[in-house]
């Protein structure tokens, strides 16, 4: 079953919706549900062209294809365990936070919070993601616990921030307090990014261009090959006790 | 005017010497009366449990410190939300919840009066200002002397008058309700990066020691003939071995008042620790109960921990600092200027480990091993060892053998052999549940007379019905229905009207404070005392006329004026 959601153009205003309600398994049982602009409930086909292609009896065989101007489209996915998203330009803030199963595809940009808390499945963006992706919540001990996040172009700050397991893939540079606290899992960055691992207790994070403003409280161990490059390997974050063990090709200091 | 008339009402009010009898309530304006008109309202009881509104004699639901763990746990926010409805605001939080949030869950057990456990006085408006927002329960504030700079100083110079004419211009100053000491002397020299470690060690500087600040504020206490007695945190808290320090504590206070208690230890399962160190760390809520067994001047209450998240949060800086040491996670930590201090951590109690098993165990032994209930109340310290949420459950623990077995084979399997726990039959009955969750506490505070806590004609009309008969139900082997029954009141009424009724509040209500204006000679009012002026202006960060809580502050204010003794 394929679902297309085409975005209706809004004349005016730029309150985002809140469309938690977009998951494949509720398309299951038709498209009567709702989504919210700000106070006012909106039906799902007063915001959205709606057109449904054949039928399906499990979430798993449900494509839902967003399209027009989703970048104000809130929490698409939350929750989801199967299926398939594809957005076809960008997409709103916390955009499957809490997935266990399924995929998600952005072929634009992602905005904040992108795959917060998820815990299995598959996100994939093709374009930048803003802060906080592949990361926990204010205050939450852990973050990501599964799956797998990988953004083909740049990623803001905190990115994958309280990673507690899974694997984050970042193709392009990060920003500043990459996998800050993390404490399992796997994060890759192929660009460059600022104080990565900051607190770290454990897990693996590698940085295949230059970590900047590294963070002193690492005890550098020495070199190993990986994935056929030279990494510096370090352990740390020893201000937390941590085991966690961060590569980098090239590092620099804060003066 | 307004009347109610609850019929067919099971009441039990140990304070009328009421105990399980079927008789109707009537309410005019608020307040319980011989007879009502015909014209009344009609609540049918339909002879359910029906008794005085519950009183909460130390919980942590106001002020700066809860705030801070609010803010300081967002995590915390996102459990418990509920949305807006009816007469209800949205609330979030469960460990530190909003203050309609506490308001409302409060109400919906059947509490109507809450004491907040520790007050900083320089930080009393934040207090007052949240207890508006608490709407349901009326309220009073411990308010903080444990490192008060000019208390230690005229305890130094042996001027048991001049401490309690501070303690009495500080509680007329910040509309406070009663004189708490929070690991006295402790949280001072912690502002030098030291703890005391017992009750003979002296406070840096000061050169008083915890056993002479406790001796003085005692008898301060008595001589301004204050409602409620001291409320002492002991020094130690939470340390193994700490016992002996609390028997030491609780063996310096003579029997000086015919009314009531002379002290109120609080949350004296922190402070019934034995052992050397956390390997050998075990109960010992047998000398502690047996001490307050032979001694009808002291009151405690449990301080019960339950396994979950919480957060905890004390006046006693160092101690959570202490805590953090262990835990590794977020810690807060403040400094009163003059006054005194506090930290905050959130925790988690796990029946895996051992020590936290202790620590349930001992709650338990202490109501159990304390043969008079008047002598040790209901408490979680909320949220230090549980939000208040889990009084039905510690209900159903008292009241139930089998219950409680159920979960001791849950817990740590070698906490079995540090602990009396299992040997404990006591069952608690009705009557006695009703002492340790109002009447004890409204003895305790003193606020019998102010018409809190008992069903008498003349009193605040604060009733709470709970869904089931007591004839009906075993709580020795029924004892979930013992927990539902108390999680949610048939009615709340509060000062005449019904607030709440299954689950739900009905009206927004509005909070009445109790404070304290003792009376104190010319000579010794420190408003005009020239030494204590000077202090004042060089040491505090605001200026004298800019301390005292004004009225505004107040939405109900209910002062107890009391003649002071100097």
């Amino acid at each position: 079953m394929k679902v297309t959601l085409a975005m209706k153009p809004v004349t005016k205003g730029f309150i985002p919706i809140e469309a938690e309600s977009i998951v494949p398994k509720n398309f299951l049982s038709g498209t009567d549900f709702s989504v919210w602009r700000g106070n006012r409930e909106l039906r799902l086909d007063e915001a959205f062209s709606v057109s449904v292609e054949g039928s399906a009896d499990r979430a798993e065989d449900v494509e839902v294809v967003l399209s027009g101007d989703t970048f104000r489209l809130k929490r698409v996915g939350e929750y989801m365990d199967g299926g398939k998203i594809t957005v076809l330009g960008g997409i709103g803030m916390h955009c499957g936070n809490f997935m266990s199963g399924g995929t998600i595809e952005i072929h634009g940009n992602a905005d904040g919070w992108l795959g917060r808390e998820m815990a299995g499945g598959t996100i994939v963006c093709r374009g930048d993601v803003a802060d906080y992706c592949a990361s926990g919540y204010r205050g939450g001990r852990k973050g990501m616990k599964g799956g797998t996040v990988e953004v083909f172009g740049r990623a803001g700050d905190f990115l994958a921030e309280s990673l507690a397991g899974g694997t984050v893939v970042v193709h392009g540079d990060a920003g500043d307090m990459t996998g800050a606290e993390m404490r399992d899992g796997t994060l890759v960055v192929h660009g460059n990014c600022s104080r990565p691992a900051a607190n770290m207790k454990g897990g693996s994070c590698y940085v295949y261009g230059t970590a900047r403003g590294m963070i002193p409280t690492f005890r550098k161990i020495g070199t190993v090959q990986h994935d056929g490059r030279t990494f510096i390997q370090f352990a740390g974050d020893l201000a937390n006790r941590g085991k966690g063990n961060l590569f980098v090709k090239d590092y620099e200091y804060l003066d | 005017m307004t009347e109610l008339l609850v019929k067919n009402a099971c009441v039990i009010d140990p304070l009328s010497g009421i105990n399980g009898e079927v008789m109707d309530l009537a309410i005019r304006n608020g307040k319980i009366v011989e007879e009502v008109s015909d014209a009344a309202e009609v609540v049918d009881a339909h002879r359910m449990l029906t008794m005085p509104g519950g009183v909460d004699s130390h919980t942590h639901i106001c002020g700066t410190k809860v705030n801070f763990g609010r803010y300081m746990s967002p995590e915390d926010m996102r459990a418990g939300r509920t949305p807006r409805r009816g007469a209800m605001h949205a609330t979030s939080g469960y460990s530190v919840p909003t203050t309609y949030g506490n308001s409302y869950r409060y109400s919906v057990m059947g509490y109507t009066t809450l004491l907040e456990g520790a007050m900083a006085p320089l930080e009393a408006r934040h207090t007052h200002e949240e207890f508006t927002y608490t709407p349901l329960q009326d309220t009073m504030a411990n308010t903080l002397f444990d490192g008060n700079w000019g208390i230690m100083e005229a305890i130094r110079d042996g001027d048991t008058k001049r401490v309690a004419a501070i303690i009495a211009w500080t509680l007329k100053a910040v509309k406070g309700f009663a004189i708490k000491l929070t690991n006295p002397g402790g949280t001072e020299a912690w502002q030098w990066g030291k703890n005391v470690s017992c009750i003979r060690d002296p406070v840096p500087y000061f050169e008083v020691t915890p056993a002479e600040i406790i001796r003085s504020v005692v008898e301060a206490n008595e001589l301004l003939h204050l409602p409620h007695s001291v409320h002492l945190h002991c020094n130690n808290l939470g340390t193994p071995g700490n016992y002996t320090c609390t028997l030491g504590s609780m063996g310096l206070i003579p029997d000086l008042n015919k009314k009531r208690q002379t002290l109120y230890a609080t949350h004296v399962q922190y402070h019934a620790y034995g052992g050397s160190g956390w390997k050998d760390f075990c109960s010992k809520s047998e000398p502690i109960a047996n001490f307050v067994n032979m001694r009808p001047q002291i009151v405690m209450d449990m301080g019960q921990v339950m396994f979950g998240r919480t957060t905890t949060m004390t006046a006693d800086g160092p101690m959570e600092f202490n805590l953090y040491r262990l835990h590794h996670d977020k810690w807060s930590n403040h400094d009163v200027e003059l006054e005194t201090g506090s930290g905050i951590i959130p925790v988690v109690y796990r029946r895996k480990n051992l020590v936290n098993s202790i620590m349930w165990a001992i709650g338990l032994e202490l109501a159990l091993l304390t043969k008079s209930p008047w002598q040790c109340l209901l408490t979680t310290d909320n949220p230090n060892g549980a939000p208040f949420v889990k009084y039905p459950e510690i209900i159903a623990l008292l009241m139930s053998k089998r219950y409680r077995d159920a979960e001791f084979a849950t817990i740590h399997p070698d906490t079995e052999s540090r602990v009396p726990l299992p040997a404990i039959e006591r069952e608690l009955d009705w009557h006695e549940i009703a002492v340790m969750t109002r009447a004890g506490q409204t003895r305790a505070l003193g606020i019998q007379d102010l018409g809190k806590g008992h069903l008498a004609p003349g009193a605040d009309a604060d009733v709470a019905i709970y869904p089931f008969k007591i004839d009906e139900v075993d709580p020795s082997a029924e004892y979930q229905r013992v927990i539902d029954g108390f999680s949610q009141t048939e009615y709340t009424i509060k000062r005449g009207r019904v607030v709440a009724r299954r689950g739900e509040c009905l009206v927004h209500g509005s909070n009445a404070t109790f404070w304290v204006a003792p009376k104190v000679p010319e000579n010794y009012d420190m408003g005009k005392d020239p030494d204590f002026i000077e202090k004042f202006d060089r040491y505090y960060t605001v200026r004298m006329r800019n301390y005292p809580v004004q009225d505004e502050y107040l939405t109900r204010s209910r002062c107890i004026e009391t003649e002071a003794e100097l």
